[in-house]
């Protein structure tokens, strides 16, 4: 077995950024998984996304035109059982992502690949090195895959750079058949809420830590005082205090602005994912250890409300 | 209706702790162990149905050490009807396939309806032991499930989508659905229901009661840790100290600065 | 768990004259109500804080003759060799802790109108005090002010015979030695009035005399008012303020600074309401800033947070953190901050309580965080020690998570009681904390003297407290977002129930002064009002509002003050002589007064209401009732009283059999549940209940040690067989000589 083979994904016709992210990540150990790199397209329409998955270094793009309109999870497991089968690599690569859990770990188990998933680092050592957090990300963990010929790794969206380039793999269609154990009814978006936080140049964004529904009013003063957008982690969403249009995160948006001011964020990875691309990110936190620490550029041991006053002075 | 629900024990971490120097692992003094969060919105869902459904049973299985019968009792204690834990000492350092093998085995002798586990957990955040459990199941899954019907033989589902999107979809149990936090209020356990919940079933059992040999657990890992470390903290945050006043002044005058530019 | 490098700086030494000092954390000078004469309480309330690890302690003021008498409120004294006999028992268990111990020696002049003594105090000139009433001092020839600096030297000695190590010639607040350098009290024109080096002539002397006498051995220390904030007729910080400092500095070892007069010394005890943290900076940090000082300071600002307190060090503002109400609050900040912990201090919330027991005079102090504040001796009662609960197999739920309910759940957490549930109808714990800690702003201008309106925030700190303990306790559970009904409690497999589902405002205008409701008073209509009702926003307020307050504490004065802030058109009822009368002794009064004149709230004192109809309000005067005035309102805002929220313990208790067959062995009441009281009071009731959990009768109290005098032959083991039973504090350390 030798090469990478790199899933991309896609939803509603468009292409998703971490297929680029997966390519990139491939480049790097191209060379040293045996050096062919091929990339598949699953799904209807996949052919469209041929040329943009072709970026320099791309061997191959491989669409599989499976028998569902939308992302199905037994078919593209199907399909990627399919494509391992004919492609034999050493190395297959899939985002950590909704759709990808659905069969990623599935097709690992069933063939006994080596297998990990959320993997923010990839090196080589005789075969795939991954980084990956433990204990929460608390810990950093490295893993290696002894004895497994194909190692399946699931790589966290946004820890990896975007390839370059475009159109200069060849294309060739795979045919699959798969029978789908679902059936999709329809898609319903996400309530648009009277904001878009992706577009906000600064984030003020409060987590768990501001603990009361009543004082949000205070924090949506102090966003307003500092000329920021008010977004939020995911615990203040599942409590309904606000809309998910807010939220940041895995489940949620994610955001690259200039500013990303956090108050009482842990961190927890799911958070992560959604803004350490961030280009300053400034986080307070009563704990030293918080993971979101980890990716600051700035950080405050303290009581947020006690920062946060003093915010509200700075900026009257 | 028979539901599993298998759940997790995670350890927590204290906030000091010390790397083992020997092997790649943390000082076991400093981990603290609870039940998964993820693990009470599954357990919730099931009883739901259950109680829906006006009979049936919910069985909570659980591979871990002694540890975790302080989760399973909690379980039981919520309504849950039976309670199994699973355990070996090759088990120790089980990665997610591991346990999807180990789970198949216990869950695989129920026969159920339907498998409820949690997207992810606490501690490993994998997101990985459903799906690879469904798949040795032959059952049919659906992963990051945010709200869910029984109704007429059929499972309605929403899958919680990137970006706040949601997709509406239809399976037949049995199936395997892994549960998004959320999706329900868990209930809690009066002290009744504790004292009561003692007197259930709780079923410890080791790999042979599965049929399974001992180096299964090897075959079906799916990587080996290699090092663990204290994480990288980047170029290092920066560490802003004093009273919250002159902090404030500090971050007033960086977000200017950056804002600005 | 270990020290966070970033505090060691208040762990470093200080040298004070002949004395160490082991670090940075200093209990400044303050009330308790314990004096020469309750010598139990005195020694066991400041040892705690030896024990929590304050580094030094002071006493109260201490009276240094009888002509210096402050009664009704109590100081300490040091008249005699009786006294000393009683302080050393003070000296002697700081001592075993390892603290220094301070003693603020004070003569009162015209503020010490001397009730029990009916001696006739001295002063510089002859105008009677702006603080108590009709009290006027004798002029002090120069004889007399020999006579006074003896007295002086006097008390000093006896403080050395007792064991003090830091002996204080206090000033500040205004007494004596303030008076004499203060223009507003000294009209004199002999060498001791008139210029600032006359003026000064009488500190500086007794400063020298009491240095002579006891200097080689004890610390002396000056508690000075750098700015009394009456502008040029007293002290200025940028006058007389530093200049005295320079003037005596070679005298002191240790400089105490304030600010403010003893007729508003609210202004340093700042009350949260209207002062931040750190809040007299800019008139105490003057001096180290400008180098006036070759001595320690120790200054003093409601400081609570470790980070702050390194910041103040570091920046050269103080040398040393003073404190007397962060230190109530928790005698154990400084071991907290040491030992790696300092999420589990426990910070004060700046509601004077403490300050206004001694205030109204007699009572014992108070905390509202601190429910052992006054209890270490009386009742054995140690802020961080639970011995554990005798019956701790009994399943306990507790029914409401307000400041009772939390503190009940957390005590019995830690009293190691097996299971303990706290059962919240809310979303979130807190009870009326949560909405209580909105009040107190206005309209976010500043008053015309120092203390804006900020709000009560920091009363929040009441739940974040036992929040976080609660968290901690692996043996107590936290239910929020449920309502029990009396089945739910009755099946809940609990063996102990308690009930701490608070009160509610009275909706008919049901009141204290007529024991009546009012005539056409109904909250259940849109345009009336309870006061939760107004802080949670639900009903519209119309422009006119009239807020009917017969409580007598902040309720209808906070919420006069909010709508006054907000634009509307606000008069105040009350039938007392005045609004808001508790908020004298929390010294809160003088910024709210100035606050509502300046938000033209119309204030009626005297005044009660007989009728309410849709757009007027029928209003009488008590001293004349056909004296009527009538307001023409479109809200009216009732804080008449509260009504306990008792129906569940009711119930339960009326079905005995219910009782017996689900194994409910108790069921007891606590907190506003019980009867509506001030959040101290329900803090402490909660406190106590699960301290005497497991005595033969946990609803009646347990007797407390009264000192008193007793007749016949006494030991002091007549005083302390009750505390055969407390395991917690450690016992009396040595006999007083």
């Amino acid at each position: 077995m030798s090469g990478v083979l790199v899933i991309a994904e896609s939803r509603r016709g468009e292409l998703r950024e971490v297929s680029l992210e997966l390519i990139s990540a491939a480049l790097g150990v191209k060379d040293d998984a045996g050096g062919r790199l091929a990339v598949a397209a699953i799904g209807a329409g996949a052919a469209q996304h041929a040329d943009a998955l072709g970026a320099d270094g791309v061997d191959e793009v491989l669409t599989v035109d499976a028998s569902t309109e939308h992302f199905e999870p037994h078919v593209h497991g199907a399909a990627l059982e399919t494509l391992i089968e004919q492609e034999q690599p050493t190395l297959v690569l899939l985002g950590h992502t909704i759709d990808s859990l659905g069969f990623g770990p599935a097709v690992a188990a069933r063939h006994g690949l080596g297998f990990a998933s959320d993997v923010t680092r990839l090196a080589w050592d005789e075969g795939p090195v991954a980084t990956r957090g433990g204990y929460g990300g608390k810990v950093e963990v490295e893993l290696d895959f002894p004895e497994r010929e194909c190692v399946l790794l699931m790589l966290r969206a946004g820890a990896f750079a975007a390839a370059e380039g475009s159109g200069g793999a060849a294309a060739r269609a795979v045919e699959v058949q798969a029978e789908p154990r679902t059936e999709h009814l329809g898609f319903r978006d996400v309530e648009t809420g009277d904001v878009d936080i992706t577009k906000a140049d600064f984030l003020l964004s409060i987590g768990r830590g501001i603990e009361d529904k009543d004082a949000l009013p205070q924090f949506e003063e102090l966003a307003d005082k500092m000329g920021a957008t008010l977004s939020v982690s995911r615990p203040l969403v599942d409590a309904g205090w606000m809309p998910n249009a807010r939220q940041v995160g895995q489940s949620g948006k994610t955001v690259k602005p200039k500013v990303y001011l956090a108050l009482g964020i842990s961190g927890a990875v799911q958070h992560l994912a959604g803004m350490q691309t961030a280009e300053t990110i400034i986080a307070v936190n009563t704990d030293p250890e918080a993971p979101i620490f980890s990716v600051a550029h700035y950080g405050v041991v303290a009581d947020l409300f006690d920062v946060a006053d003093e915010l509200a002075e700075q900026f009257e | 209706m028979k539901i599993v629900v298998p759940v997790k024990e995670v350890a927590v971490l204290d906030e000091e702790f010390e790397l083992l120097e020997d092997r790649p692992g943390v000082d076991p003094d400093a981990i603290e162990w609870d039940l998964n969060e993820w693990d009470d919105f599954s357990v919730e869902e099931a009883l739901q149905l259950r109680e829906a459904g006006g009979d049936g049973e919910v069985v909570v299985i659980s591979v871990g050490g002694e540890e975790a019968e302080e989760g399973l009792r909690a379980c039981l204690a919520k309504g849950a009807d039976r309670a199994v834990r699973i355990w070996d000492d090759a088990l120790a350092a089980a990665d997610p396939l591991a346990v999807a093998r180990v789970l198949a085995a216990a869950v695989g002798r129920e026969s159920p309806d339907l498998v409820l586990c949690g997207v992810q957990s606490s501690d490993g955040v994998h997101s990985a032991t459903g799906v690879a459990l469904a798949e040795h199941l032959g059952l049919p899954r659906v992963a990051v499930v945010k709200a869910l019907e029984h109704e007429g033989g059929a499972l309605t589902v929403e899958r919680e989508l990137e970006g706040g999107l949601v997709e509406l979809l239809r399976l037949r149990p049995p199936a395997l659905l892994t549960i998004q936090t959320g999706i329900n209020e868990p209930r809690y356990a009066t002290l009744r229901a504790i004292k009561q919940a003692k007197e259930k079933p709780l079923d410890v059992v080791g790999l042979g009661d599965l049929g399974l040999e001992a180096g299964a657990v090897e075959a079906a890992a799916g990587s080996r840790v290699r090092s663990m470390s204290h994480p990288d903290t980047g170029e290092g945050a920066e560490m802003l100290n004093g009273s919250p006043a002159e902090v404030a002044s500090r971050i007033a005058d960086i977000v200017k600065d950056k804002m600005s530019g | 768990m270990a020290r966070d490098p970033k505090y060691d700086i208040l762990f470093e030494p200080i040298q004070l004259g002949p004395k160490t000092l082991k670090n940075r954390f200093y209990q400044v000078p303050h009330c308790i109500g314990a004096g020469s004469e309750k010598p139990g309480f005195q020694a066991f309330h400041r040892g705690m804080k030896a024990e929590g690890g304050w580094g030094a302690i002071c006493t109260e003021y201490c009276s240094i003759h009888p002509e210096s008498d402050d009664t009704h409120r109590l100081s300490a004294r040091i008249w005699d060799d009786d006294d000393v006999r009683n302080l050393a028992v003070m000296c002697d268990r700081l001592h075993h802790f390892g603290a220094l111990a301070g003693i603020e020696l004070w003569y009162g002049g015209p503020h010490a109108p001397c009730m029990e003594s009916r001696h006739n105090p001295r002063g510089p000139s002859q105008i009677p005090s702006d603080f108590e009433v009709n009290t006027h001092p004798r002029y002090m020839d120069k004889d007399d002010i020999l006579l006074v600096e003896q007295m002086y030297v006097d008390a000093a000695v006896r403080a050395r015979e007792a064991g003090f190590d830091i002996i204080y010639v206090y000033g500040a607040h205004s007494y004596l030695p303030l008076q004499f350098l203060s223009p507003f009290y000294n009209k004199r024109t002999d060498e001791y009035g008139g210029s600032f080096e006359n003026r000064a002539r009488f500190w500086k002397e007794c400063l020298e005399k009491v240095r002579e006498a006891v200097g080689d051995d004890c610390a002396i220390a000056s508690r000075f008012a750098v700015d009394t904030l009456y502008g040029p007729s007293s002290i200025e910080i940028g006058e007389d303020g530093v200049r005295f400092v320079e003037h005596v500095d070679d005298l002191v070892d240790l400089w105490d600074l304030t600010v403010g007069d003893i007729a508003e010394w609210g202004q340093n005890a700042g009350p949260s309401r209207f002062f931040e943290e750190n809040h007299e900076k800019p008139y105490t940090g003057q001096v180290k800033a400008g180098d006036h000082t070759n001595k320690a300071v120790v200054g003093v600002g409601r400081i609570t947070n470790p980070d702050t307190m390194v910041a103040i060090i570091g920046s050269g503002q103080f040398d040393i953190i003073g404190a007397a109400r962060p230190s109530i609050s928790d005698p154990f900040l400084p071991k907290k901050i040491e030992e790696g912990r300092p999420d589990d201090i426990r910070e004060c919330i700046g509601c004077n309580q403490c300050i206004s027991r001694w205030e109204i005079g007699g009572p014992p102090m108070i905390c509202t965080q601190n429910a052992t504040a006054g209890e270490e001796y009386r009742r054995g009662w140690h802020p961080e020690k639970f011995h554990p609960a005798a019956n701790g197999d009994k399943g306990v739920l507790v029914v409401g998570a307000g400041p009772a309910g939390m503190e009940c759940a957390m005590v019995l957490g830690k009293r190691d009681m097996e299971a303990v549930h706290l059962v919240e109808a809310d979303p979130e714990i807190g009870g009326c904390v949560n909405w209580i800690s909105q009040l107190g702003h206005s309209d976010g201008n500043e008053n015309i003297f120092r203390g804006t309106a900020r709000g009560l925030g920091e009363w929040k700190r009441i739940v974040n407290y036992r929040q976080i303990q609660l968290d901690k306790l692996k043996n107590v559970e936290v239910h929020t977002g449920s309502t029990l009904s009396t089945n739910d409690i009755l099946e809940y497999g609990a063996e102990i129930v308690i009930i701490a589902t608070g009160c509610h405002f009275a909706t008919d205008g049901l009141n204290p002064a007529t024991h009546d409701v009012i005539e056409g008073a109904d909250t259940s209509l849109d345009w009336q009002l309870t006061p939760d009702e107004v802080v949670k926003g639900e009903k519209q307020i119309g422009k006119r509002v009239l807020v009917l307050e017969n409580e007598g504490y902040y309720m209808g004065v906070s919420i006069a003050q909010k709508l006054a802030g907000q634009g509307h058109d606000v008069n105040l009822l009350t039938q007392m002589g005045d609004i808001a009368n508790y908020m004298e002794f929390t010294l809160e009064a003088p910024m709210l007064h100035r606050d509502l004149h300046r938000l033209g709230v119309g204030i009626h004192p005297y005044t009660m209401l007989e009728k309410i109809e849709p757009g007027v309000c029928h209003a009488y005067n008590v001293w004349k009732p056909d004296h009527k005035e009538s307001f023409e309102v479109d809200t009216v805002v009732l804080c008449t009283q509260r009504l306990s929220n008792d129906e569940l313990y009711h119930e339960l208790r009326a079905d005995k059999d219910a009782l017996e067959r689900e194994g409910i062995e108790a069921v007891y009441m606590i907190g506003d549940a019980a009867a509506p009281r001030m959040i101290p009071d329900s803090i402490f009731d909660g406190h106590r209940l699960a301290r005497e959990i497991d005595s033969p009768n946990p609803a009646m109290p347990l007797p407390f040690i009264r000192e008193r005098r007793l007749w016949g032959e006494v030991t002091n083991q007549d005083y302390e067989a009750m505390l055969q039973n407390t395991p917690d504090v450690e016992p009396m350390v040595v006999a007083a000589k």
